[in-house]
């Protein structure tokens, strides 16, 4: 019965080679490390978010008087509503930490270079998307920390040169932020992730047209690859589980680690909170914003500070294969700019003082010294590598490919 | 250990703001809270019949308190005519509040534990910070321009044993705030423990399942 519906279908739709070619039979180079789990682990964590997301807009009220106090009715009163909530809150934070390890494996190993540079832009877009989302998923719990990020955040976009003001009033839907803005952020949020769905498989034509990147660096020979099912079904299943563990043991065990004490007091106009702060996904770009003392100036180092990645693959001009993982300078790049960023996320969680910003500078120095340094760093390491004997490792890595190539 | 952990990860990684809280977290005092029935049961009491004098706990309804476990005839008591369904509405006007505390509403307590950094301990701490200043005037260390009164009496205690009993209704009343904050606290956590476990059970599985698959990679034939 279930072959012959499977013959059915096979004779209509391509079922059965679709799976085979893109799913279980997908070639996949044997030597990734636990490091390219993460991909697949973002693709949970959305489905999750779609999934609770759309419970929780069953019982949630998108207006300014009556949002916080839904939310509270959802923690209460309805059935699980604290666990959907919490999965919901919690998994937002973990979207971040997925898609930053999974960002930071792309530079360590140098994934993004030729010819992945698409597939890199197509993950950018959808950073860009999930930083749209989280913050206007944010305002809808109508808190204080709610409010007021929504409203330091819109009001950048003042540093928009001639429609500046018009532009904010145009994002908020009133002067101030308040219950039009609440509605058009409800409606948005509930949008954007089937926008970051169809983003998502745009990604993964992306990645099944050039294949998966691998530690070596170079493109692996054909006997190398191996079938995605049952190797990686497995181990992305391992992950799964290690995954969630400890994101479960978050949302049973310490929920408000992630709902700021500030957001559970009511949205109030008349009331600025003393400090406000954005999520801890947002802290290293605010640190930026604030590390430049003029706003428009703050806007475009920050903005920059996001796009600046997808140059990544020009700026890196070794010919040497891979990431980090053969490349000495590359490696102290990448170390660099990982500390930095702790940097620059801490200063932006302080209240300013003339230590955050003196640091806060510094560190935002460092954080752009780093890219435009690649160009000239990248080419200063190949001559270097050239000119010592290659460890024969990479020597023998670089023979394979070029003899490959010469076929 | 799991405090702990929370305590140098946020601190790390998140560093959250004070937001609406006045204190520092310096001055807070960090002793520990009872967890126990009885004493969510003793603190229910003295919210019902003293704080909520002045505040409000708009998210709690007189039904929960019986559900928590404090007697029937005591919440009929505090109740009086108004139904188990009620919320524990503020006994003073806005107006009122607004006239005897220099333009300030009390705030909602419902989400108090919640909504101060510190939760708990923030409460605990305010509430016996209360203390005569060497001219007389009642100051607090925590909140020094809080314009509620010394409710529990601490700056006016005068020996030991009274202050200790003071401390110990306090810790009641944190104790009964933050479960009035996220009453499915408790059910969450032991929920979770079930999940943790097995979730552990399933990961080690498979992850003998993958060592075994992986075990025979080297018969795998190459992909055509
Ligand atoms: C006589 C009226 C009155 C009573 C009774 C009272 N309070 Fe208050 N409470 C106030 C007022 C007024 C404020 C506002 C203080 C301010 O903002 O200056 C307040 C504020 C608070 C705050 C918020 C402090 C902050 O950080 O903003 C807490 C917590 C609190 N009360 C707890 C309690 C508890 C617990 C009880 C019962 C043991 C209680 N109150 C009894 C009048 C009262
Ligand atoms: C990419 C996936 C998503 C992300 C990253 C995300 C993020 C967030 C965040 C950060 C919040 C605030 C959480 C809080 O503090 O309570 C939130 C709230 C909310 N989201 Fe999402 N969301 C996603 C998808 C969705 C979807 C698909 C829906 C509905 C179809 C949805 C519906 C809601 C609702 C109703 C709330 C308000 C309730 C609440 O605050 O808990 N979300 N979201």
């Amino acid at each position: 019965m279930f072959k012959q519906t499977i013959d059915w279908i096979d004779q209509r739709f391509p079922l059965t080679s679709f799976v085979k070619h893109e799913l279980t039979g997908y070639p996949t180079p044997r030597n990734l490390s636990y490091w390219w789990n993460f991909g697949f682990l973002a693709g949970f964590v959305l489905v999750l978010q779609l999934a609770t997301g759309i419970f929780l807009a069953m019982h949630y009220k998108p207006d300014a008087a009556l949002a916080f106090d839904s939310v509270q009715h959802i923690m209460r009163d309805v059935n699980y509503g604290w666990l959907l909530r919490y999965l919901h809150s919690t998994g937002a934070s973990a979207f971040f930490v997925v898609v930053y390890i999974h960002m930071a494996r792309t530079l360590y190993y140098g994934s993004y270079r030729k010819p992945r540079e698409l597939l890199w832009w197509t993950g950018q877009i959808l950073l860009l998307l999930l930083m749209a989302i989280s913050f206007m998923g944010y305002l809808l719990p109508w808190g204080q920390m709610s409010y007021w990020g929504a409203a330091v955040i819109t009001n950048l976009f003042r540093a928009t040169p001639f429609i500046g003001d018009q532009l904010v009033v145009w994002l908020r839907g009133d002067y101030g932020v308040g219950d039009a803005t609440l509605t058009r952020f409800f409606a948005l949020h509930y949008l954007f992730p089937f926008i970051i769905s169809a983003a998502v498989v745009i990604h993964l034509v992306a990645l099944h047209s050039v294949k998966s990147s691998n530690p070596s660096g170079i493109n692996l020979a054909d006997k190398d690859n191996i079938p995605f099912h049952p190797y990686f079904t497995i181990k992305d299943m391992f992950g799964l589980g290690v995954y969630l563990m400890v994101f479960c043991w978050f949302v049973f065990f310490a929920p408000n680690a992630f709902i700021e004490a500030a957001n559970n007091i009511p949205a109030n106009p008349m009331q600025t909170p003393a400090h406000i702060v954005p999520e801890w996904y947002f802290l290293p770009f605010y640190a930026i914003l604030r590390a430049v003392p003029d706003l428009i100036g703050g806007v475009i180092a920050m903005a920059l500070s996001v796009l600046i990645f997808a140059a990544m693959p020009y700026m890196d001009r070794s010919r040497i294969p891979g990431g980090a993982h053969y490349r000495p300078f590359y490696r102290i790049l990448f170390y660099l700019f990982a500390v930095d960023i702790l940097v620059l996320g801490w200063v932006g969680s302080q209240p300013v003082t003339n230590t955050t910003v003196i640091v806060g500078q510094v560190a935002t120095f460092v954080y752009f010294a780093a890219f435009l340094a690649l160009p000239f760093i990248s080419k200063i390491e190949e001559r270097y590598l050239m000119s010592r004997k290659l460890p024969p490792a990479l020597k023998s890595l670089l023979d394979a490919q070029g003899e490959r190539s010469a076929k | 250990m799991i405090r702990m952990l929370l305590a140098t990860f946020s601190a790390l990684l998140l560093a959250w703001a004070p937001g609406a809280a006045h204190a520092n977290e310096a001055v807070l005092d960090h002793s520990p809270l009872p967890e126990d029935k009885a004493a969510l049961v003793r603190g229910a009491e003295i919210v019902a019949t003293n704080c909520n004098g002045c505040h409000g706990l708009k998210y709690l309804r007189y039904r929960h308190l019986l559900n928590l476990g404090v007697s029937k005839d005591k919440v009929d008591e505090w109740r009086g005519s108004q139904s188990l369904d009620a919320v524990l509405a503020s006994q003073m006007s806005d107006e009122a509040a607004k006239e005897s505390f220099g333009g300030v509403v009390p705030p909602d307590l419902s989400l108090m534990a919640s909504a101060r950094e510190g939760g708990g301990h923030y409460l605990y701490s305010y509430l016996t910070a209360y203390h005569n200043t060497q001219d007389g005037v009642l100051g607090n260390t925590v909140f020094p321009e809080t314009r509620m009164p010394d409710v529990l009496g601490m700056a006016t205690a005068t020996d030991a044993q009274q202050k200790a009993g003071i401390q110990a209704q306090a810790k009641d009343v944190s104790a009964f705030l933050i479960w009035a904050a996220d009453p499915h606290a408790a059910e969450r956590k032991h929920l979770g423990s079930y999940v943790l476990a097995y979730l552990a059970f399933m990961t080690v599985l498979l992850y003998l399942w993958k060592r075994r698959i992986w075990a025979r990679i080297d018969q795998e034939p190459p992909i055509e």
